[in-house]
């Protein structure tokens, strides 16, 4: 498993553009945790955006407070699933890198 | 992904049954609303027409209630017709009352939905953790 930083920093960079999410990995070579990790925070990205579109036009008088709700818990299940991930393969690759050879 | 379902099937329900509850307000506060031209018609009760849909449901349209408008007699009111009689909205407060509590239920069983779908995925990322 290869972590690699350049490709983090690009994820976060797409999210930041609001780009298109990520492509599933097609090869073995692509499905890299760094891959992995940065289509789950694009997603999350686009959710997160989506509800704070959602939340403004409400406060705003324009928007739809069941259209809120759906925005806000769907980004919060995006988001919890990716910092469950995370915890759990960072915590794997802490366990791996402590092991005595 | 499965809960986002439930929770768009879900807010569908709550969308319409709080058009529901707008169209009982609407009735409600109607219920006195007469003609202002001698023997003209009152306001007609209005029915919220649900649809199933592959997305929950949809409102199929509003239509209005066909029972006969209730007459009083009052001669003096200017939508009274030559016999003195006023045409009354066909608003009953008990069946608006009646719809708007099983539409408060209604609305209530399906934010249990997203409540109860919401726990069932967060207590299976708890696995995860």
């Amino acid at each position: 498993m290869s972590i690699n930083q350049v490709a983090g920093v690009a994820a976060y960079t797409r999210m930041l553009g609001g780009g298109a999410p990520l492509a599933p990995p097609s090869s073995p070579q692509d499905a890299s945790f760094g891959n992995l990790v940065g289509g789950m925070v694009a997603d999350a990205g686009k959710s997160l955006k989506a509800a704070d579109q959602a939340t403004a036009a409400q406060v705003a008088g324009k928007g739809d407070l069941v259209d809120v709700v759906t925005a806000v818990s769907a980004a919060e299940l995006a988001l919890d699933t990716v910092v469950a991930v995370r915890d759990r393969v960072v915590s794997a690759y802490q366990d791996i890198m402590r092991m005595q050879i | 992904m499965d809960l986002s379902d439930i929770t768009r099937v879900a807010a569908s329900g709550l969308r319409a049954q709080s058009l529901r509850m707008r169209v009982v307000a609407e009735n409600l506060a109607n219920a006195d609303s007469v003609a202002d031209t001698p023997g003209g018609s009152p306001y007609r009760r209005k029915l919220v027409v649900f649809r199933p849909t592959d997305e929950g449901v949809a409102v199929g349209g509003l239509s209005t209630d066909r029972a006969a408008f209730p007459r009083i007699y009052q001669p003096g009111h200017p939508a009274a017709n030559v016999q003195g009689y006023v045409l009354r909205p066909n608003v009953n407060g008990l069946v608006e009352a009646a719809d708007m509590r099983a539409a408060q239920r209604s609305y209530e069983a399906n934010l249990n939905t997203i409540e109860a779908a919401r726990s069932m995925t967060a207590r299976t990322l708890d696995l995860l953790k």
